[in-house]
């Protein structure tokens, strides 16, 4: 019997090699998971136990896996208990790590202009794919980044020009621009060079400056708050772009045994409730909102 | 595992020889196939599989939040959410590798015809057992209000004895008064084994919002929690089983050897596994080689000979 789902999640005793403080009570948390490493692909997950004080894992985005050294990161803000005995875990120790988990983003071959939309701790899949883009030749993302704490990263003025940016909307990610992808930030917090609104404004106003045939390369992808998601599948209905959308919900098992984690779905038989650890997390946005 | 220490672990539970007391837990585990997806884990490890609770039709089941976790435990409201008995007899069993373990079907219903209709549809299949769950609180109608009803969970259970001539499991709710009486009334009406205990109702509120987080408002609170409740019931239940040779899966909260030892001192034959797994998805083998160990230790040859050994102080 052909079982290809078997054997695809790595359970690992992960060691801790740096975990740093961000302010906003964000952590940039980087372990040494071999297993995870070597399989993981934008948009998957990996689900943790943070203490034994609080057995039930937690899933957390991969921002960044390199097979060859084994290295996985992840970006995570403090929200609740789970989440501050992480922050209270140190370099050295281990953390017991499932992973990869999940169906990621797809790449649209036929559409040469990705368009990665990030909200706060939505950030990382977005960066994941991002560099994922770097391994391949014809296309030319841009990535647009919002943030309501300060951003998990130093920001610097952009040297790579996109149309249609208002002006004074300067500031990138760093890491974007030594891969060559350019990108830009938003905020309602006035930070510097970030632009004063949503991410949305922003997406909208790249869309307006670029004409009919460039506007067909386009699709879009996206992973951040529950509102943030509905507004950018909103735009790219109003654009008639296809969206993918990376969602969360609150998990027990993150493979598939609980049903615990799903999220009510559109499909060609009727509405359907489906998984977001492994029918996900992500989805068509067209068919969840 | 040599063979030698495996055969010290196989339980001959209603009928179905187990290769190991542990059993996964309805629920925990899909349709059976979910947990392969993690590297070292095996349906082998178990010596039975409970199927996610099937209904007659297919269900959607309840809006989000559907867990939630609390001190040492876990809150859930699925609400049955399958795809229907017809399909998973037609279209899931056939996928399942029958030769790894025994798989138990779940049942679920909001009518007495109900269950006896979903138990007629399993007992023209492949499956193992089926687990009568007369217990879920996570749905409006049937579940744990049979359950509660000493008179309707006989009727339950005698209806799908008509139904079927496999072997019946009942599973019992710790939300009811005498768990004892429910449990010689389903004897008398035919059922084989039980399973000792379903989830309690519970609670957690958003403070913030002050509404309910679980999207059912209620759930079931399962896991380390729950244990010393279910082994109590699993206790008094056996006191009614043991004349009649019906065995027990113990289940709710193990999480450990010790755990799992406990229940079966308590009077369990078999233990169930669920929470845990969320926990450590690679607990099964390790809770085996313990129980071995503990066998060895205690100059015993076979795990059943740890069921029901509780010595009350007198
Ligand atoms: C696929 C996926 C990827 C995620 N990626 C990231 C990420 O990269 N960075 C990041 O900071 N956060 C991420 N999250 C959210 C993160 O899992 C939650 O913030 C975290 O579980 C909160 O735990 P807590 O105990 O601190 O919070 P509490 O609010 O105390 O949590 C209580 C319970 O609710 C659950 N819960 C609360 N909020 C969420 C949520 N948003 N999603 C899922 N479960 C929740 C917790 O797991 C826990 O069981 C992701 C969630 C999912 C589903
Ligand atoms: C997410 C979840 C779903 C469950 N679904 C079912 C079910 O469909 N049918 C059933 O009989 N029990 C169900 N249960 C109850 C478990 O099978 C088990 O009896 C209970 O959780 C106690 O064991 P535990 O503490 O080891 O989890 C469910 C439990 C959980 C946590
Ligand atoms: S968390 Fe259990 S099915 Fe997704």
């Amino acid at each position: 019997m052909n079982k290809p789902h078997r054997d695809t999640i790595c359970v690992e005793e992960a060691e801790i090699i740096s975990h740093d403080a961000w302010p906003g009570n964000q952590y940039i948390l980087r372990i040494l998971a071999e297993g995870i490493a070597a399989d993981a692909k934008p948009g998957s997950f990996v689900h943790l136990t943070v203490d034994p004080q609080r057995p039930m894992r937690r899933p957390i985005s991969i921002m960044r896996a390199n097979p060859k050294t084994g290295m996985v990161d992840l970006l995570y803000k403090v929200v609740g208990e789970g989440t501050t005995l992480l922050s209270h875990r140190k370099p050295g120790e281990r953390i017991n790590v499932m992973g990869p988990i999940g169906n990621g983003f797809t790449v649209d071959q036929t559409r040469s202009l990705p368009l990665l939309i990030g909200g706060g701790v939505g950030m990382p899949p977005m960066i994941f794919l991002a560099e994922h883009y770097t391994e391949l030749a014809g296309y030319h993302p841009f990535v647009i980044l919002g943030s309501e704490v300060p951003f998990p990263f130093q920001a610097e003025p952009s040297k790579l020009i996109i149309p249609g940016m208002p002006d004074g909307v300067i500031a990138g990610v760093p890491l974007l621009e030594e891969w060559g992808i350019p990108s830009r930030l938003t905020s309602l917090q006035g930070y510097p060079g970030c632009h004063e609104g949503y991410v949305t404004d922003l997406a909208r106003q790249w869309l307006d400056a670029m004409d009919e045939s460039d506007r067909k390369q386009v699709i879009i992808y996206s992973c951040g708050p529950h509102p943030m998601l509905e507004a950018v599948a909103k735009l790219a209905k109003a654009y008639n772009l296809p969206c993918q959308v990376s969602l969360e919900e609150f998990m027990a098992c993150a493979v598939g045994g609980c049903a615990g984690c799903v999220v009510k779905v559109e499909t060609d038989t009727g509405p359907a409730m489906k998984r977001v650890c492994v029918d996900g997390p992500v989805f068509e946005a067209a068919t969840v909102f | 595992m040599n063979e030698a220490d495996q055969a010290m672990l196989a339980v001959d539970f209603c009928g179905l020889s187990l290769t190991s007391p542990l059993v996964l837990l309805s629920g925990c585990v899909g349709f059976g196939e979910e947990y392969t997806r993690v590297r070292g884990y095996s349906n082998r490890d178990a010596g039975a599989v409970c199927l996610k609770g099937t209904t007659l039709e297919p269900r959607l089941g309840n809006r989000p939040h559907r867990v939630y976790e609390t001190a040492m435990g876990m809150l859930n409201a699925i609400g049955l959410q399958n795809p229907g008995a017809r399909y998973v007899v037609d279209k899931i069993l056939p996928t399942l590798d029958f030769s790894e373990t025994r798989f138990i079907a779940n049942l679920s219903g909001s009518t007495v015809e109900e269950y006896a209709e979903v138990a007629r549809i399993f007992d023209d299949s492949p499956i193992d057992a089926m687990e009568i769950n007369i217990s879920c609180p996570n749905v409006k109608e049937g579940g744990v209000a049979f359950g509660n009803d000493p008179d309707m969970s006989a009727r339950v259970v005698a209806a799908c004895r008509k139904a079927t001539s496999k072997p019946i499991i009942t599973k019992l709710s710790p939300n009811q008064t005498n768990i004892a009486e429910n449990a010689r009334r389903c004897i008398e009406a035919g059922t084989d084994g039980f399973a000792v205990i379903n989830t309690l109702m519970g609670m957690a509120i958003d403070i913030e919002d002050r509404v309910p987080i679980i999207g059912n408002n209620q759930g079931g609170l399962s896991g380390p929690a729950i244990k010393p409740i279910a082994l109590l019931k699993v206790h008094q239940v056996y006191q009614v089983c043991r004349e009649h040779g019906i065995p027990i899966i113990g289940q709710g909260g193990v999480n450990s050897v010790q755990d799992a030892l406990e229940f079966l001192i308590a009077g369990a034959s078999a233990v169930g596994v669920g929470t845990a797994l969320f926990y450590d998805p690679l607990i099964c083998p390790k809770l085996n080689r313990g129980i071995v160990d503990y066998l060895k230790r205690h100059g015993l040859s076979h795990v059943a000979q740890l069921t029901g050994s509780l010595r009350l102080n007198s």
